[in-house]
């Protein structure tokens, strides 16, 4: 088991007028794969570094099964950091660059072939063990880096940005890998990312960071659907928001009343945005919807291959709106069409 | 591509001439004159009896085979340990701004200061006359200056080795902070999280790649130390005497016909520190190949 929480943390760095790490909360249960998700300078290194005792944090603290990491120093906690440029010791074949951690504890050399051979299968990548770092292509790199990070069995795993020097093709192949072999280990792993697509397609949970404040923590799903505020819809390519204002109990808005059944109803403040996702808006001719309807005209038509997008102005407000292959047929821009925002597809957020 | 490397050939060969001519030029006419060949004096035999004469004769030869192994140990006791001090200071003062600009300024001001100036600070600073010995004294360390331990115009070298390893050091230890500063901390970082403390991070990360740096400094030191004249000219005793010493006392002879065993010893000199330096090459060059 390895459950680890990160509790109130914070880190200040001379020179920055805000802190790097600002009053960070979460929870990670024993295998998951959780994604730390955020642009450039937003503190995902630094938190890392806090976890594994190479930064000391100014405040808070971090507990692994109930028990906190603070007072270990980092060559004892059986945390193991990835990092992005690989570091492979350039001085040793792959072998020894393996077994590095297992060495350091000082572990009998038979053990410790075996156990090499393990990992490079592991990583599939067999038959290479004599070769030196020079001689592997970047995915090698970084899979014999992913074999000496794993041969120690570390409590926690942080991969901190693994894919971004490889090419398209290539951190595909290495994410899958990844995912895999995070399952069937099931080692508690931390996974830094700046590409929200990579994070949605691997982690079971993604942290989403900005400005060292941690904006949202929840499923890949529920930031397309629930996301918590404008900011992490924006981050996820929502791009429809409208104002409303509470009334005795209904939201009233620039386009009209909105039917809103969300389940966090009881939590919203008077005033909040509803925002709804491109795809699940609806679109007609004629209007058929029985609620959350709206009239407005066509402002332009893109047709992307895969889908056809449209932007809507109605009553001053553009929504967006993506239909599949080539939407609907025979319209034209200027026309006049009918929007639907199906109720249970719509979403409130405080701000 | 023919044509570009003849003009490259072609605009190298100006420089490439005034080198050889008075690089190679010089050392030939020594080794013709450590021949015997000394046209000034009318002799125009060649023969290797100079070189014999230094290395077997009975009058040069112990001399001038306690001057090698002076030379070796003063060469490589300095060489070793100031590369040792100048490690554990630079991997010391890395992290803290202030003592590395400091140290960095100080070892800085050290490098252009001439060595003579440097040994000249050695006898003020360690001889039996100088301020350690009067200081221990005053202080009743020692009932007199004279009981201060030989360090200057000793006769195993430590006088020579002191000046070498305070001038070498800032030599080394600028080359060290700046191969840290460009290794980062990354792999020490990397080193730590899976598990290696601090002496193992030393022994395993930062001596293997710092090491080709460090062997590289080291033959340039030790090369400039084997061959060099003024420390040991002041520092040194009369025996055992360091071989350049011995090759100047040489040309200093009146008689000219000593000139020849002059050259001779100095050719030796040259050669020995060309068989380590080709030695180390080897060494590196198979490594390279090995990689
Ligand atoms: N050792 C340090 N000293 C001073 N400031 C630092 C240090 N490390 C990081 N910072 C600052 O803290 C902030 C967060 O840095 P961090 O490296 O955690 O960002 P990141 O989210 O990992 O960014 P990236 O995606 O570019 O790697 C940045 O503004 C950075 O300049
Ligand atoms: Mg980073």
């Amino acid at each position: 088991m390895s459950d680890l929480k990160i509790i109130k943390l914070v880190k200040n760095f001379v020179g920055m007028d805000r802190p790097a790490v600002n009053n960070v909360n979460l929870k990670i249960n024993s295998g998951e794969l959780v994604a730390f998700l955020g642009p450039s300078g937003c503190g995902k290194t630094t938190i890392l570094k806090m976890i594994t005792g190479l930064f000391a944090p100014d405040n808070g603290d971090i507990v692994l099964d109930n028990k906190s990491l603070l007072p270990i120093p980092t060559e004892k906690r059986g945390v193991v950091m990835v990092f992005q440029n690989y570091l492979l010791f350039p001085y040793m074949n792959v072998n020894e660059n393996v077994g590095f951690a297992l060495k350091m504890k000082g572990i009998d050399k038979n053990v410790i072939e075996k156990k090499v051979r393990e990992m490079l299968d592991l990583v599939k990548l067999p038959d290479i063990g004599f070769r030196r770092p020079k001689q592997l292509s970047g995915g090698q790199q970084q899979r014999v880096a992913l074999a000496r990070a794993l041969i120690a069995s570390p409590r926690l795993l942080l991969l901190d940005e693994p894919l971004s020097n490889l090419d398209a093709h290539l951190r595909d192949e290495m994410r899958d890998l990844i995912v895999t072999i995070q399952k069937e280990l099931n080692v508690t792993t931390i996974f830094v990312t700046h590409d929200q697509e990579e994070a949605v397609l691997l982690a079971d949970k993604i942290a989403l960071i900005f400005d060292g404040e941690l904006q949202n923590y929840t499923s890949p799903k529920n930031y397309y659907e629930q996301p918590k505020n404008i900011k992490a819809a924006k981050f996820f390519g929502g791009v429809n928001f409208i104002k409303s204002k509470k009334i005795n109990n209904e939201f009233i808005s620039d386009i009209g009343k909105i039917n809103y059944v969300g389940e966090n109803i009881n939590d919203l403040n008077d005033e909040i945005n509803i925002t709804v996702r491109p795809e699940n808006i609806k679109l007609s001719k004629t209007n058929d919807f029985d609620h959350n309807s709206f009239k407005g005209n066509i402002k332009s038509i893109i047709f992307s291959g895969t889908h056809t997008r449209y932007k809507i102005i109605i009553n001053n407000l553009e929504l967006e709106c993506s239909l599949q292959s080539l939407g609907i047929k025979n319209i034209n821009q200027g026309d006049e069409i009918f929007v639907h925002l199906p109720k249970d597809k719509i979403w409130g957020m405080n701000d | 591509m023919g044509g570009e490397r003849l003009k490259i050939i072609l605009s190298l060969t100006p420089p490439l001439l005034i080198i050889i001519t008075l690089f190679f030029g010089g050392i030939f006419y020594g080794f013709l004159q450590s021949l015997g060949y000394q046209p000034a004096i009318g002799k125009y035999d060649i023969n290797f009896s100079a070189y014999y004469n230094v290395m077997f004769s009975e009058r040069y030869s112990k001399l001038f085979w306690t001057g090698l192994g002076l030379n070796l140990w003063v060469s490589f006791a300095s060489t070793f340990l100031a590369a040792v001090f100048a490690l554990f200071g630079a991997l010391a003062i890395r992290k803290t701004f202030f003592a590395k600009t400091v140290c960095n300024f100080i070892y800085s001001l050290n490098l252009p200061m001439p060595h003579l100036v440097v040994a000249v600070g050695m006898i003020f600073v360690f001889s039996q006359s100088g301020l350690l010995a009067r200081f221990a004294s005053q202080l009743g360390l020692i009932n007199s200056p004279g009981d201060f331990p030989v360090l200057v115009r000793d006769k195993y070298g430590f006088g020579i080795i002191l000046a070498y390893i305070w001038k070498e050091a800032a030599f080394f230890f600028i080359i060290l902070m700046s191969v840290l500063q460009s290794l980062g901390e990354n792999f020490e970082e990397l080193a730590q999280s899976l598990g290696a403390n601090r002496w193992q991070r030393f022994r395993y990360v930062i001596l293997p790649l710092v090491m080709p740096n460090l062997f590289s400094a080291s033959i340039i030191v030790f090369a400039f130390s084997f061959g060099a004249y003024e420390v040991p000219a002041l520092l040194g005793v009369i025996y055992p005497q360091m071989l350049p010493v011995m090759a100047f006392e040489f040309f200093l002879n009146p008689d000219l016909n000593a000139r020849s065993e002059g050259m001779a010893l100095s050719i030796i000199i040259a050669l020995i520190v060309m068989i380590l330096v080709v030695f180390y090459f080897w060494l590196t060059q198979a490594k390279i190949r090995k990689d």
